[in-house]
């Protein structure tokens, strides 16, 4: 980085810099990506050091009742567990540009476990993602355009709601309303022959169970990014000259409001496939989270880093997205 | 941590659903699919044809194909089991049945055993089964890391091919029981089965593979069984991480059976006449280990205190929902050889009293039950059986542990905890790996000659009466001194929609034998 140029001395305070930062264009955003990856790498580290934190290791998890002190020995071996830690971690890292996220304690490649869960969880996280996008964006902006209306306290009360619910409680009374009572939806995801769902409707509840939540916690930020743009003075000339409100909303808010949401939503990506964990088990949904839980019981390193090396990705893809809208409206603006 | 959850959804769930059920039972009844159904006559003919999908429990991350593998996941066993076939079964009668191997027949000293295989017996591939494959396949059980322990007293070169069809296993000591050992793991596969081809690898059972994927399949009969006709078209099966979902997933009807679900589900379901709830007794014992060689209750008239201070009724009422029976303090309580005619212990808490007294224990001291949430239940029995035992005047405190810490520093080395064993249908199991004197997991340190004299003598004899005879002794040291209070056997609890017919009502790993389930429909 080129230090910040201090004409004028030191008392001075640098003018903000207008067009790109210290890097131009495609630097900038090999920068970002640069500095996710870094972010990644640490995680996994982190995920490294705490399975070896917990009681207990891969080849207890794995054993059967009885076994000798040398038959754990020998399992223990086979699985490489009697390497330190680093040693592990650095093998595995290694083989990670390659596409090899090692081998699972069970004996299957990691890849081959994920190969079928992770295009799924993606699938429904893409969809309550679109969903708590679209649901945000509409309360979000119902509310703003009402400021202090009844509309407004209602919907400031009902998305605190709905943020604050936890989503198996939420699941299981989606499950009683729509499937047990009604007979409306399946109650549980069955897998068909390719590994996805047998059918598209077994996608609805999971996905209402997470989206809920992820919609009253975004309807809070698209409000407030809005509120703050409404009180800036090209939105109140804009009011004064008489536009349409949904063009004001459309040209003069919803732009500048655009990097407060942007992040949110990738926020929420990450908070979605948390949930997953608990939304995946109690609607059977042939996910990431299923693994992820059950690896984490069987102190499974290979397969816990493998679930959080392809979610990491996807967030931080996400989050790179978010950095570059918003670097990019800050640059536009005036 | 995840099981503390996981039940917490379940205790959710489960007061919903009792409300919802309640509200849906008044529509179910009226429609007149549910009366008489819930058992199904008995004089219907069993008819061929139709697909039965059965969920199982089973976690995506412990998904294993190998036959030989550690089955962590109850869904590959099933499947596995419904593709290949072991030398032996659980039977009904006889607690071990015939299967790919038809007969078998001991030496004179009880250490040689010829298995000689079942007649027209092919892979799915149509080559005939011969003994080198099943020498192979036992071979390379036994290399497993927990080959030593599922094939006890058996070394890989005592496991020889005869000719054919014959098979001698050749035991390091005189074992009347060994076709026992048989039964659960000794799936066959063809000789030189390479690890990366397991899974195509053509198996022998009654049922060959349609697809898998992710620890679900679809199996089709196999018309050419050895073993009789198979009445299904097809099992699909299909794996489930929690039994709250495979329980919802049968109600409302996405599946025709929930195998092994459990008792919460059980009640849950109750009210639904459409649905049946299938029992199968005898399925899970978890008794309360109390230490024998040392510490506390080291002196047997404690130990009999503390089995005379359980109120055993009220343990299966609250802790299994009522779906269990009353327990004797013998473990292997399904076996054709237990000793019904034992008394029942019951409780008599001043005889418990006086026993502790002359024992000397110190009541006035606080002592630790270590337990873990491993299974549904198990916490829920320490906790009432503290509370049962304050009443005799000993004070006990439960201690939950993780499951890790558990079998890392409690099991076989603590004063007093709990245990799970899910095969009870042997007393000789028992005996054999928990209670002689030098078993590798005798759980309470119990050491008593006269019961190991008791098991070697009727290991060592031939004749059947007076090996029963000897095993009822056997059975009566054990009631008398060890170190177990057995208060009562979890009903293993399947679920399954009004159309399935004789599904099998074994305990344990009996459950995965489908060949003579039919669908009424």
């Amino acid at each position: 980085m080129t230090p910040a140029p201090t004409a004028g001395g030191a008392a001075a305070p640098p003018a903000p810099p207008r067009a790109a930062g210290p890097l131009p264009g495609l630097g900038r955003a090999a920068w970002l990506a640069a500095r996710r990856l870094a972010m990644l790498t640490v995680l996994l580290a982190a995920v490294f050091a705490a399975i070896e934190l917990l009681p207990g290791d891969a080849a207890n998890a794995t054993s059967e009742r009885g076994e000798t002190a040398a038959d754990m020995a020998a399992r223990r071996a086979a699985l490489g567990l009697d390497r330190p830690v680093v040693e592990r971690f650095w093998d595995w890292m290694t083989g990670l540009p390659a596409g090899d996220l090692g081998t699972t304690a069970h004996g299957q490649p990691v890849t081959s476990v994920l190969a079928g869960p992770f295009p799924n969880t993606l699938l429904l996280g893409t969809l309550a993602l679109t969903a708590s996008i679209l649901g945000a964006l509409a309360l979000g902006s119902w509310a703003a355009l009402r400021p202090g209306g009844r509309t407004d306290r209602t919907i400031a009360v009902l998305s605190t709601a709905a943020f604050a619910l936890p989503e198996f409680v939420l699941s299981v009374a989606l499950l009683l309303v729509f499937s047990l009572w009604t007979g409306w939806l399946p109650a549980v995801t069955l897998t068909g022959a390719d590994g996805t769902p047998a059918s598209w409707d077994m996608l609805l509840l999971p996905a209402l169970a997470l989206a809920v939540p992820q919609i009253g916690w975004n309807t809070r930020i698209v409000r407030g990014a809005l509120a703050d743009q409404a009180a800036l003075p090209h939105v109140r000339a804009a009011v004064l000259d008489g536009l349409p409100r949904h063009r004001i909303l459309t040209h003069h808010m919803l732009p500048g409001a655009l990097p407060a949401i942007a992040v949110s939503t990738a926020t929420s990506a990450g908070m979605l496939l948390g949930g997953a964990v608990v939304v995946e088990t109690l609607f059977n949904y042939p996910g990431i989270g299923a693994v992820l839980s059950g690896a984490i019981a069987d102190r499974d390193t290979p397969l816990v880093a493998g679930v959080v090396a392809a979610t990491g990705a996807a967030i931080s893809i996400l989050l790179l997205l978010a950095d570059l809208v918003r670097e990019r409206v800050l640059r536009e603006r005036p | 941590m995840s099981v503390t959850r996981r039940e917490l959804l379940w205790a959710t769930a489960g007061i919903g659903a009792a409300g919802a059920l309640a509200a849906c039972a008044g529509s179910k009844g009226g429609s007149g699919s549910a009366a008489g159904v819930a058992s199904g006559s008995a004089n219907e003919q069993p008819r061929t044809g139709g697909t039965l999908k059965v969920g199982a429990l089973g976690r995506a991350s412990a998904i294993t194909r190998d036959p030989h593998g550690t089955q962590a996941n109850e869904s590959d066993y099933l499947i596995i089991s419904l593709l290949y076939d072991t030398l032996t079964v659980p039977g009904d009668k006889t607690n071990t049945a015939a299967r790919l191997a038809a007969s078998w027949k001991p030496s004179e000293d009880l250490r040689t055993w010829r298995f000689t295989l079942a007649d027209g017996a092919t892979f799915h591939d149509g080559t005939p089964v011969t003994a080198e494959d099943v020498v192979w396949s036992l071979r390379r059980l036994r290399a497993t890391p927990s080959g030593k322990s599922r094939l006890p007293g058996i070394q890989p070169e005592g496991i020889q091919a005869e000719d054919a069809r014959t098979v001698v296993l050749v035991s390091d000591y005189a074992n009347a029981d060994l076709p026992l050992l048989t039964r659960l793991t000794t799936f066959v596969l063809k000789k030189d089965t390479k690890d990366d081809a397991l899974a195509g690898a053509p198996g022998t059972g009654p049922f060959t593979l349609d697809w898998y994927r992710d620890g679900n399949a679809r199996l089709v009969r196999n018309d050419n069984w050895y073993g009789g006709k198979v009445l299904l078209d097809a099992v699909e099966v299909r794996i489930f991480e929690s039994p709250q979902a495979m329980a919802n997933a049968l109600l409302a009807g996405q599946i025709d059976v929930a195998s092994n679900v459990g008792a919460v589900a059980a009640r849950t379901a109750e009210t639904r006449k459409d649905i049946q709830i299938l029992r199968r007794p005898n399925d899970m014992a978890m008794p309360i280990v109390m230490r024998a060689a040392d510490g506390p209750f080291a002196d047997a008239k404690v130990r009999e205190a503390l089995r005379l201070s359980v109120d055993r009724d009220a343990m299966v009422k609250q802790v299994l929902s009522g779906y269990g029976t009353v327990g004797n303090d013998i473990l292997g309580t399904g076996d054709p050889a237990y000793a019904k005619d034992i008394p029942q212990r019951k409780r008599d808490l001043d005889r418990a009293r006086q026993l502790l007294a002359e024992a000397g224990f110190d009541t006035a001291r606080t002592y630790d039950l270590i337990t873990t949430e491993d299974i549904a239940g198990l916490a829920e029995s320490a906790t009432l059986f503290a509370t049962q035992v304050r009443e005799a005047g000993v004070r006990i405190n439960v201690v939950k542990q993780d499951s890790k810490v558990f079998w890392d520093a409690t099991w076989l080395k603590a004063p007093l905890y709990t245990s799970y064993w899910g095969t009870n249908d042997s007393v000789v199991f028992f005996a054999s790996k928990t209670m002689l004197s030098d078993a590798g997991q005798n759980e309470a340190g119990w050491q008593e000659p006269s019961f190991d004299e008791a098991y070697r003598t009727a290991m060592a004899t031939a004749d059947e009466a007076a090996r029963t005879t000897l095993l009822h002794q056997l059975q009566e040291i054990e009631y008398a001194r060890s170190g177990y209070l057995l208060w009562g056997m979890a009903d293993g609890i399947d679920l399954a929609g009004s159309a399935v017919r004789d599904l099998p009502r074994l305990p344990g790993y009996g459950r995965v034998q489908l060949e003579k389930t039919w669908l009424a429909r």
